[in-house]
């Protein structure tokens, strides 16, 4: 059963059309990657998936509901992982998550929890704005999956990631919908059953596992 | 459920945590505030007879200014972060993330009137009078909630230091107004004291009830 169906989603910037006429059904618990070189359309698919923008025509259902008027009660069940981290870098990692877990509505030992699972609990206590822009991503990532979202939506998360970057993602996406931007085409293999391929905002094909299209 | 009561106190002990680590703007505002005194100091021709008509414009003035670049940093550091659509995503209400900035920002602006206030006195003489601490503290509430929701409104263009004072400063002069008479009157000048309170508390509700109900379709995109 689909979890996530998009009917002809286009978004224009202006007068550039960013994404024309894009359709997506997602299955429940399936992960699909979305490949396409820079300038696709991928980020504008994503932050429209996630409802961090809405687009200039088309439709949007997620887990029944309309993605375009219910936006808010959609985010309790959407985590999503922007290109930016956009973190606090005067707080430490624990209270980043921390003060998330307030804006969530969920107990703050998750905080910890999600510390735990994301591999920085020695770095608990250290500001955001030093930590490398590894371990930003890798907090970015568990702030996302705070609330214990249903579906996540991920904008090249493994960006400035280490070699462990598969496992961590593989431990994040378990039990989840995901949709995943990204230009590694081995780790979309790796992590996602289906792909989908954007050139120029229009969609140039699915694919299943080790037949990308390139 | 998110509680908004405690979304907004979240909000709001985050930016102050985030100010007393890096130190940013109230030292900075603390030093503006000082150097416009002593401008004013040398600009002005002040005695003893005419200070209690001139102080309570000088202090209008370094408050306006003042408030101008504390209400713009608490939504442009977000921005500038790229942590406004991290906080916009979650469920939390705008309209608590709204009261919380708001009521950040309204502390550091009171935290620049500490400084402000007794500076006054030294400079010109003038009486720091409960009468006079009162006035200021209702016109910052105002001042503030107007302050902030056009902070967030002119948050995501580009050319919004110049948007902010234009779009803020005609609404905030009722608030100059009446909070220039009530210091004005506590600082020994003729006029009903009282009537220009009353005047600040009926602008203090109507634009606190008013930005809130704008948040919502302000930080909603």
């Amino acid at each position: 059963m689909s979890i996530l169906v998009a009917n002809g989603l286009t978004h224009w910037f202006g007068s550039e059309v960013a994404l024309e006429s894009v359709d997506l059904a997602i299955d429940a618990g399936e992960h699909m990657a979305v490949l396409g070189e820079n300038g696709a359309g991928k980020t504008t698919l994503l932050r429209i998936l996630a409802t961090a923008a809405r687009p200039t025509s088309g439709g949007l259902e997620i887990m029944g509901l309309d993605a375009l008027r219910e936006r808010r009660r959609l985010r309790r069940r959407i985590g999503y992982v922007a290109h930016a981290p956009g973190l606090y870098p005067a707080l430490s990692a624990a209270e980043n998550l921390e003060f998330f877990c307030t804006l969530q509505g969920v107990s703050r030992t998750r905080a910890a929890e999600t510390l735990a699972l994301v591999g920085l609990v020695s770095e608990a206590s250290r500001p955001a704005g030093l930590l490398s822009r590894g371990m930003q991503q890798r907090l970015a990532i568990g702030r996302a999956i705070l609330h214990d979202p249903k579906l996540l939506v991920l904008d090249e998360p493994d960006a400035s990631l280490g070699s462990d970057a598969a496992d961590l993602l593989a431990a994040v996406m378990s039990d989840r919908t995901v949709v995943m931007a990204t230009h590694d085409h081995a780790l979309a293999n790796r992590l996602c059953q289906r792909t989908l391929t954007l050139r120029h905002g229009r969609s140039v094909g699915t694919a299943t596992r080790l037949h990308v299209v390139r | 459920m998110t509680n908004s009561f405690a979304v907004a106190v979240a909000v709001a002990r985050k930016d102050l945590r985030a100010e007393w680590r890096t130190r940013e703007l109230v030292p900075a505002l603390a030093q503006f505030v000082i150097l416009a005194l002593v401008i004013a100091n040398f600009g002005f021709q002040i005695d003893s007879r005419n200070a209690p008509s001139i102080a309570p414009g000088i202090l209008w003035l370094a408050l306006v200014f003042a408030g101008l670049v504390a209400f713009g940093r608490a939504f442009a550091a977000e921005r500038e972060q790229a942590s406004l659509e991290a906080l916009l995503m979650t469920p939390a209400s705008p309209v608590a993330i709204f009261a919380g900035k708001a009521m950040a920002a309204t502390l550091l602006l009171i935290g620049c009137e500490a400084v402000l206030l007794p500076a006054l006195t030294l400079f010109f003489g003038t009486p720091l009078s409960v009468e006079v601490i009162a006035a200021v503290l209702l016109a910052t509430i105002g001042m503030a909630a107007l302050g902030c929701l056009f902070a967030a409104m002119v948050a995501r263009v580009r050319a919004r230091e110049l948007l902010l004072p234009l779009l803020t400063l005609p609404l905030w002069i009722p608030f100059i107004v009446a909070g220039g008479q009530a210091v004005q009157v506590a600082m020994g000048a003729s006029g009903s004291y009282d009537q220009a309170m009353a005047l600040l508390v009926d602008f203090d509700i109507l634009f606190v009830v008013l930005t809130s109900l704008a948040a919502r379709f302000v930080l909603d995109d």
